[in-house]
């Protein structure tokens, strides 16, 4: 497992950019799990994460 | 970033590699954390468990990075400083010379990586430094 940080200000399209990454990797064979801070939550709804990530989990201020 | 959060990412890491072991473990944190905070969180959880520290890579909004920039320095340059590669998010809302523009501000002369989901731009270079690159300072 290797861990990958992806920060930046709000709105800057993170959670994009870790859809897409998720989406090429699991095209390409590889597994994604996410750690997300609750204000992203919103955009990761469950049909993507059922069928994209083995584990996601949502962090309160974090 | 207070004790009881790095404590909670630190378990979370831990539990998602003993119970799933992806091949990677996507962290996205809050606008308020910075890379230097988020290194040792992920360096913590190496004490008593086996993974890789991937890249940090940190998002620049293209279109509004000058204000930001602006209202917000100390936090924009913790994001900034310490990360494997910094992309300036939403190019196809700007222009070229404001990616270079960023660049020069942030004092990257390697550059940054031109990114835009929308436009599929950068998404490849992100792609290689994933799974081929590794992080610096590990």
């Amino acid at each position: 497992m290797k861990i990958v940080n992806i920060s930046g200000m709000r709105g800057c399209g993170k959670t994009s950019l870790i859809r897409t990454l998720i989406q090429r990797l699991g095209a390409r064979g590889m597994r994604s799990a996410v750690i997300v801070n609750e204000d992203g939550e919103a955009a990761y709804d469950p049909a993507f994460l059922q069928n994209h990530v083995v584990a996601a989990e949502f962090v309160r201020g974090g | 970033m207070g004790c009881s959060l790095a404590s909670r990412l630190v378990a979370l890491q831990k539990e998602i590699k003993r119970n799933h072991d992806p091949d990677f473990l996507f962290i996205e944190p809050s606008e308020m954390v910075v890379t230097s905070e988020l290194r040792n969180v992920a360096a913590m959880g190496r004490r008593d468990t086996v993974y890789d520290i991937g890249p940090f890579i940190t998002l620049v909004n293209t279109p509004v990075f000058e204000a930001q920039w602006q209202e917000r320095p100390a936090l924009l340059g913790g994001q900034v400083a310490g990360a494997d590669l910094v992309a300036a998010s939403k190019v196809d809302l700007s222009g070229t010379e404001q990616i270079t523009a960023i660049a020069a501000q942030l004092g990257r002369a390697g550059g940054i990586v031109a990114l835009s989901t929308t436009a599929d731009r950068g998404i490849r270079q992100v792609l290689e430094q994933l799974i081929n690159g590794r992080g610096a300072g590990f």
